[in-house]
């Protein structure tokens, strides 16, 4: 696909980075020249310095019919706006921009935006927001996936001491296993395909394929016990924290804490019975001491201080809160973050980066679609007439080491894939390897 | 699993793939002698089973590497590439027995991968067909770049790696045609093809054996200046082919980007791009000037004076290195004004050698820039090439290739006077090996037979560190880059 990013900010740089790495031909439109430097002489892609929204700048980075895509994720979304529109009179075939407006998702919206010549608007916190709200309905899942329409999932949790699966070797648990299958595991720094003589260690990240009735067996099967949420702390009056706060309200007991006096009243006047509003900081052990942060299930800092953010997040986990989540929107913080287990990380841009990237997948029609997971490579194959890897049951294979099949899709239902199985054409396949298998992987499925 | 600095192995694996393609290719060259019932079919096999085995084992190495590739080993590969290229490639010299040892083989190779044309041998038309056109056909591939021809053949750089181009690319900017790096390759070694094919047709046309023009295009669009004859293009002495190998020298000389998208119908691009104008001027008033002199004084009639002068610029510049006229027996004014062209080279992103006009231009600002700055102090003065101000860094970069430049050229130089050669052959050897010329001055003017065995590995090693520009094998020898 030809593909257009303007703007060389995080989203963009990050997407732009993950896309080349596919075959796609990228563009990318900046002002900013050392930035575009640094990408254009360590990525497969080609940089155009100069305004996204100016007209012979754009017709530089070839905006024209032949371009597929075109992706405006400056910071400012009235420049995206603008650079979509133009982009879109210039004959590219799809356009996406970021905005920071909610309003203009509003479904009644739409047609005038298409109209426009703008297919997609995408907004990260509205993303953000409903990432955290997923994040509440299972607090025991740090990561979470679906494939082929839900089909099946991917469940990434954290092994603690105690669980049942630890110190066991996994053939011993997954040997005619219907119900999930571990596909990888990470542990420190490395990622690890296992194989049936591996043995789960506490403190590992593992990643479990199921479907979605055995959810519950998984959860088991980690040694997570069974928890609701129903109260819910917010730092921060921000705007993620009030889209937040409006999705979940229903769901569960909200409180914001919000140390601006005109901010906390202005959160109050929009959310109104949906939330609690207190005027005070997170920080503040005996303020989140009065407002009962021990009978909180979840505890979510989204204050614009990253810092503030973590240090928080860990406050809370100090008074058993089970879920924590923290917005860190300096992506140098991230790793740092996800060591000193906090649940979950939410980074706007990289969400919005991944969004569009997963709404690429889903437009892409090739029989192959892959992303990257806890350093190894996700595959999703289509499996056609014929191919290698109908020739016989899984375990007779002889598929290389450190490549595991996680389940497939037949029609619209997910199975786990076992040495007992049997693959047919057109299942859809999701698989897991170290990325420089992904050729050797391929030969099976021509 | 600690993280090594280096992924050796899949060095290993790209290195034993192009050996394995070199070899490929021998085999081809053994079919083109015997298409001519030569005798050199069975060298060139032999040759060909070697560098196979060499590759095969390399490859095997390197079976199970992953496949990033960092700076570190872009650097590595591109130096070894060449040298082992080059290693092998001397192979069929080597075992044909034209050539008295093996260093007098290797430099021949070296010569002709970096496309200097240099050459060692005193009668070339006693060589067998297929060593004629083995000659030829490893200057072509030089020219346009082994890492290039491998990115835009090879399936196993899928992952494209930039760094690698750049390491191997001449000039101090490089200009992207596409997105990716494996297609714009593509894109650059079409157009290479085409101009090769083009060039034969013409020189055929001119009354040339298919053979030699085809060996001829071979070397021109390269700018290797490898001829089939002793006499060079003289050998032909026909204005026709004279005319039509300047034109195509000089289209080497230009950027292969650049033309690619002239040719693409951006004719606007001829005016906005400093350095091809600069080439241009540079080229005719050379010519101009040299043409006067051969003129005035060494009773040339006009039309030949004229002929001489524009081809010998021509080749001179555009370090292609056909010689239609024996200048070492001209006066030294006028050998004088030849060195001085012996110092610029052709454009960035060209098949040619030498420091580049590209670079010759932003010395030339820069330097005017500071004078500039002594009389006013707070003046604002970027440095601006095609319109485009040129970043601190890249200067920077500049001036280290200067003073790497003068560095070697003193040490060379002196090497070369320790050796035994005098100052005129000594300044010549230099500044055609590190240039990629091909022919030098003074005794050394159309071969370097006589020269020490030392100085003949010697002058190798300046070819390479010309071709690629000094950095990328200068790199390997600084500890900066192999400390963790």
């Amino acid at each position: 696909m030809n593909i257009i990013v303007a703007g060389a900010g995080e989203v963009g740089v990050h997407l732009a980075k993950m896309l080349s790495k596919e075959n796609h031909n990228i563009v990318v439109v900046d002002q900013k020249e050392e930035v575009l430097e640094n990408l254009n002489s360590n990525y497969d892609l080609m940089t155009v310095i100069g305004s996204p929204t100016s007209v012979s700048t754009l017709k530089d980075a070839g905006c024209s019919s032949s371009t597929d895509l075109f992706i405006a994720v400056t910071p400012e979304e009235s420049r995206n706006l603008t650079a979509c529109i133009l982009a879109a009179k210039l004959g590219v075939k799809k356009t996406v921009a970021r905005v920071e407006n909610p309003e203009y998702l509003h479904s009644d919206q739409k047609a005038f935006f298409q109209q426009l010549g703008i297919d997609s608007l995408i907004c990260p916190e509205i993303l953000a927001a409903k990432e955290i709200a997923d994040s509440l309905v299972r607090p025991w899942v740090r990561q979470w996936h679906e494939f082929n329409n839900g089909t099946l999932i991917l469940i990434g949790v954290k092994i603690r001491e105690g669980a049942n699966i630890v110190g066991k070797e996994l053939m011993s648990l997954f040997t005619h296993n219907e119900s999930c299958r571990i596909a990888a595991i990470k542990r420190g720094k490395d990622t690890i395909i296992p194989g049936g003589r591996d043995i789960i260690q506490t403190e590992d990240m593992v990643y479990f394929v199921t479907t979605k009735d055995y959810i519950d067996t998984v959860r088991k099967m980690a040694g997570k016990p069974y928890t609701e949420v129903h109260k819910v702390m917010i730092m921060g009056g921000s705007r993620i924290a009030m889209l937040t706060a409006e999705k979940i309200a229903e769901k569960f007991d909200v409180k914001i804490l919000e140390v601006s006096k005109e901010r906390s009243e202005m959160v109050k006047e929009r959310l109104r019975s949906k939330a609690m509003v207190i005027l005070g900081d997170g920080r503040d052990i005996d303020l989140l001491h009065d407002e009962g942060i021990e009978q909180v299930e979840a505890y979510i800092a989204l204050t614009g201080n990253s810092e503030t953010n973590i240090l928080s997040c860990l406050a809370a986990k100090r008074f058993q809160v089970q879920r924590t989540v923290a917005e860190v929107e300096n992506n140098d913080y991230i790793p740092l973050a996800e060591g000193l287990d906090i649940g979950i990380v939410i980074n706007k841009k990289l969400i919005a980066a991944g969004h569009i990237y997963q709404m690429m997948l889903d437009a892409d029609v090739s029989n192959m679609k892959c992303l990257t997971f806890a350093d190894a490579e996700v595959a999703e194959f289509v499996v056609r007439e014929g191919a290698k890897i109908t020739k016989s049951k899984v375990m007779d294979l002889r598929l290389p080491e450190n490549v595991s099949i996680g389940g497939l899709t037949r029609g619209n239902k997910g199975i786990i894939v076992y040495g007992n199985t049997q693959i047919l054409p057109g299942d859809r396949v999701v698989l897991f390897c170290p990325s420089e298998y992904l050729n050797k992987v391929e030969k099976f499925f021509k | 699993m600690s993280k090594s600095l280096f992924n050796i192995r899949v060095i290993f694996k790209f290195l034993g793939y192009l050996l394995i393609l070199e070899a490929v290719l021998m085999v081809a060259c053994s079919g083109i002698d015997y298409f001519f019932k030569d005798h050199t079919q069975l060298v060139f096999l032999k040759a060909a089973a070697i560098t196979f085995g060499a590759g095969l084992i390399l490859a095997l190495i390197g079976l199970h590497a992953k496949r990033d590739i960092g700076k570190h080993e872009s650097f590595v590969m591109v130096t070894m590439v060449w040298v082992l290229f080059s290693m092998f490639g001397a192979l069929p010299f080597y075992l044909s027995g034209y050539f008295n040892s093996f260093t007098d083989a290797f430099f021949e190779s070296m010569s002709g991968f970096t496309t200097t044309g240099s050459s060692v041998l005193v009668d070339v038309e006693v060589l067998s067909r297929g060593i004629l056109f083995w000659r030829s056909l490893i200057q072509w591939l030089g020219g346009m770049g082994i890492i290039l021809l491998s990115l835009a053949v090879m399936p196993l750089l899928k992952m494209g790696n930039f760094q690698l181009l750049t390491a191997e690319v001449p000039g101090p900017v490089y200009d992207k045609i596409h997105p990716r790096v494996t297609v714009a390759a593509r894109r650059l070694w079409y157009l290479y093809v085409g101009l090769t094919i083009t060039l034969a047709l013409l020189l055929r046309f001119g009354g040339m054996s298919f053979f030699d023009s085809v060996c001829h295009s071979l070397t021109t669009m390269a700018t290797g200046g490898f001829s089939t004859k002793n006499a060079s293009i003289a050998h032909w002495d026909s204005a026709y082919i004279e005319s039509v190998t300047i034109v195509f020298m000089f289209l080497a000389g230009t950027s292969f980007v650049f033309l690619f998208r002239v040719l693409s119908g951006k004719f606007n691009k001829i005016r906005h791009n400093e350095e091809f104008k600069a080439y241009f001027y540079i080229v005719v008033v050379s010519a101009l000037v040299l043409s006067t002199a051969l003129f005035f004084f060494a009773d040339l009639p006009l039309a030949k004076a004229i002929r001489t002068g524009l081809f010998q610029v021509v080749a001179i510049i555009t370090t292609t290195g056909y010689t239609t006229a024996d200048f070492s027996v001209w006066i030294p004014g006028i050998r004088y004004l030849l060195i001085i062209t012996m110092l610029f080279g052709a454009m960035s992103g060209s098949t040619s050698g030498n420091i580049k006009i590209g670079r010759i231009i932003l010395y030339a600002k820069i330097s005017y820039n500071e004078l500039k700055r002594d009389v006013h102090p707070n003046a604002v003065l970027p440095v601006l090439f095609n319109g485009k101000t040129m970043p601190a860094t890249l200067i920077y970069g500049l001036f280290g290739f200067l003073f790497f430049y003068i560095l070697l050229m003193i040490l060379s130089v002196g090497i070369f006077f320790a050796m035994g050669l005098n100052m005129e052959d000594s300044l010549g050897v230099f500044l055609t090996s590190f240039g990629n010329i091909g022919p030098g001055l003074g005794n050394h003017f159309s071969n370097f037979f006589d020269l020490p065995d030392i100085a003949k590995w010697y002058s190798g090693f300046l070819m390479l560190v010309g071709r690629l520009e000094i950095y990328t094998v200068f790199l390997l020898f600084s500890r900066s880059f192999w400390r963790n």
